[in-house]
């Protein structure tokens, strides 16, 4: 975890994807610290002076690549009080704080890996999946569930990413249409794969389902990662 | 400072401008007066923006790590390249915390256990050595070049044994121990390596920053050294696991990494699994190492930040005078040996070191007395020879050699300021009266009493 920065920022850019999904561009005040994907911010919308109590805040996982210094991104669901005042105040040059980077849900890019990712949770993975190469050597499988098709935010991501990667591939499991992510269906593909790290990201019920029924196929507990927040 | 609450612009502005005005009335440096001044070997040298920056923290009234410690580590860690700096309450903290962290059970078969030997150097400062024997290490002592006064790169080769496991060393008074070849053992003989960088920040082997090579390294900020906070130190490395490690550490031993005064910044305080402890034990109070509370406070690190700024030019004045005494000097060569800096070294000086040759016709008593009597500050080299120190005595370690020039540096070595706040009056004065010494003059009457010192001691 490097040092930690509390920065300000001015809200560039909301854009709306539909079933109180939104996705918020950042411009902040200085630059963004170096952090590795998968790492995560607090984000705050009452005033701070910079000194002081860290205000009300809630943890995004950072969408946006290490790369970029001075843009940030997080996208969320509008779910309870707080992401409802998100929805609320967050318009074009608002004001936010964000602290950062935390978190060691970190993909191990040295081995076979295997993303599971549900709905929002596929946040988790965006910044790992701008930061691979075309001559990334070990392979990444991407298991991508939404509810509906006009829910996959990162699908365009995900597939543009896959054609440039041979090897990334990436599963796109609309629930609507083909049920829920599971294990088994995805089996067939993880198989071949030698002793793959599996990652798992999204809403706690398909975290825990996920879990069991992969220690069911005798995956082995620590090779299982879950980003799990309260 | 604007109140975020009202708007509006409060009493702060004024305060600090009154801070500057206070500066510049009571703390502006006067001119050297040769009959009556000392020349210090070290002490604080600031302007009215560390006030500023001081009393600024102060308002705030946070006191516990805040924005400014956030901005002081994140300054140090970008000067160096390093992923983390952990700001601690000292050097010896930060070494302290730099070793222990080895010993963590979170780093499996890899971390250091009771009999794991440690190579390092007697002729220093007892806080590089004191924490190995605290975590129930076996330091290894090899001896020192004269010249330098860093580790024998021969005896380092030798002291490798089948119980050593890492080396911990520091930059003797600014000069970089030999790198090439510490590297090479670390590599080849997969040990951990901690890098004492307390006396040397801004110092450079082969281009490349001194505490930049270790796992972990260390700074000092005591006023002695090239910046200071008062009292303060510094951990860094590149290394995530090590950094939340020594965090943990630093931080009485707990296993959350939340800041002073934050709650559930990990997102899963209460839903973790910890040992025996019941499921979602509050994280806060989970402890994963037996640690300390070496904290620093925000307004040491307001100090440190504005110090920070001014590393490059410090250093430059560190060389600046070195360079001068170095040339006033030479022509003593025949009785002092002089410092070196090493090939492929540019060192950030701490110090003058000077070791008196057996030869000389005088001693170093004789020399430090005139100096003294003439109030120009001296210092042995720290501890000399640390094992013949009352508490270091009996302590359980391998000595490889003889530690022969570890002797000479007890008997026969000493240092003088470079540090910034010697101006070219004190230095003109300070070379003048070494020439006057080697011109045959000698101290007369008892020793003097020194006006109150600024804290200036390593």
């Amino acid at each position: 975890m490097a040092v930690v920065r509390r920065i300000s920022c001015r809200v560039l850019a909301v854009t709306d994807h539909g079933e109180r999904v939104y996705t918020v561009a950042l411009e902040p005040s200085i630059p963004v610290p170096s952090f590795k994907p998968g790492q995560f911010l607090h984000f705050a919308l009452d005033p701070y002076d910079g000194a002081g109590f860290w205000p009300e805040s809630r943890v995004f996982s950072i969408v946006s690549s290490p790369r970029i210094r001075d843009r940030l991104t997080i996208t969320y669901a509008a779910k309870g009080a707080f992401t409802g005042r998100m929805e609320q105040e967050l318009v074009p040059g608002a004001t936010a704080w964000v602290k950062l980077p935390y978190g060691e849900f970190v993909i191990d890019d040295r081995r076979d890996a295997v993303l599971f990712a549900g709905g929002t949770g596929v946040t988790a993975f965006t910044a790992f999946l701008q930061s691979l190469t075309s001559d990334h050597a070990s392979r990444v499988l991407l298991f991508y569930g939404a509810r509906t098709s006009d829910l996959f935010v990162y699908g365009p991501l995900a597939r543009s990413m896959a054609a440039e990667v041979p090897s990334l591939t990436c599963h796109l499991v609309c629930e609507a249409t083909h049920g829920r992510l599971s294990v088994e269906a995805a089996w067939p593909a993880i198989d071949p794969l030698a002793d793959p790290l599996f990652y798992l990201s999204g809403p706690p019920p398909m975290l825990g389902a996920l879990t069991a029924q992969l220690l069911e196929r005798d995956v082995l507990a620590d090779r299982i990662r879950t980003d799990a927040w309260e | 400072m604007t109140d975020i609450r009202t708007g509006a612009v409060d009493t702060r502005d004024e305060i600090l401008d009154l801070v500057a005005r206070y500066h510049r009335e009571r703390h502006v440096p006067r001119p050297f007066d040769p009959a009556r001044d000392p020349v210090r070997y070290a002490g604080r040298v600031f302007g009215e923006a560390e006030m500023r920056y001081l009393v600024d923290s102060s308002l705030d009234f946070y006191l516990t790590a805040s924005r400014f410690t956030e901005e002081f580590e994140a300054g140090v860690a970008e000067y160096l390249g390093r992923s983390d700096a952990l700001f601690v309450n000292s050097g010896s903290s930060a070494n302290l915390v730099a070793l222990t962290a080895l010993t963590s059970q979170k780093l499996g078969e890899r971390r250091l256990k009771p009999g794991d030997e440690v190579i390092t150097v007697a002729a220093g400062f007892p806080s590089t050595v004191a924490p190995i024997v605290q975590n129930g290490l076996v330091p290894v002592f090899v001896d020192v070049r004269l010249g330098d006064y860093n580790a024998d790169p021969e005896q380092l080769r030798d002291a490798v044994g089948p119980r050593t496991r890492a080396i911990m060393l520091a930059h003797t008074l600014g000069v970089p121990f030999d790198l090439d070849t510490v590297m090479d053992l670390v590599e080849k003989h997969d040990l951990w390596f901690v890098e004492d960088n307390c006396d040397a920040l801004g110092s450079t082997h082969r281009d490349r920053l001194t505490g930049t090579f270790g796992h972990l390294a260390t700074s000092s900020f005591y006023p002695a050294h090239h910046i200071t906070t008062g009292e303060g130190g510094m951990v860094y490395t590149a290394d995530d696991e090590l950094a939340r490690i020594a965090r943990s550490i630093r931080d009485w031993g707990r296993d959350c990494y939340c800041a002073g005064g934050e709650n559930n910044t990990c997102g899963k305080r209460f839903a973790q699994q910890f040992g025996s402890l019941p499921y979602g034990y509050d994280h806060k109070y989970v402890y994963s190492h037996l640690g300390y509370n070496l904290k620093a406070t925000d307004m040491q690190a307001a100090i440190g930040c504005v110090q920070l700024g001014r590393l490059a030019e410090f250093g430059a004045a560190r060389k600046h005078n070195h360079a001068r005494l170095l040339a006033a000097l030479r022509p003593y060569a025949d009785r002092l040996l002089l410092p070196v800096a090493p090939e492929h070294t540019d060192p950030s000086w701490f110090a003058f070191v000077i070791t008196v040759r057996p030869d000389a016709g005088f001693t170093r008593a004789d020399l430090t007395a005139f100096l003294e009597a003439n109030r120009i500050e001296t210092r042995g080299l720290f501890s000399g020879n640390l094992l013949r120190h009352p508490a270091f005595e009996t302590i359980e370690r391998r000595v490889v050699g003889d530690l022969v020039n570890t002797d000479v540096v007890m008997n026969d070595t000493f240092f003088v300021g470079v540090y910034p706040g010697i101006d070219t009056a004190r230095l003109d004065y300070m070379i003048g009266a070494f020439g006057r010494f080697m011109a045959g003059e000698r101290a007369t009457g008892g020793r003097i009493a020194w006006p109150a010192p600024a804290p200036a001691d390593r």
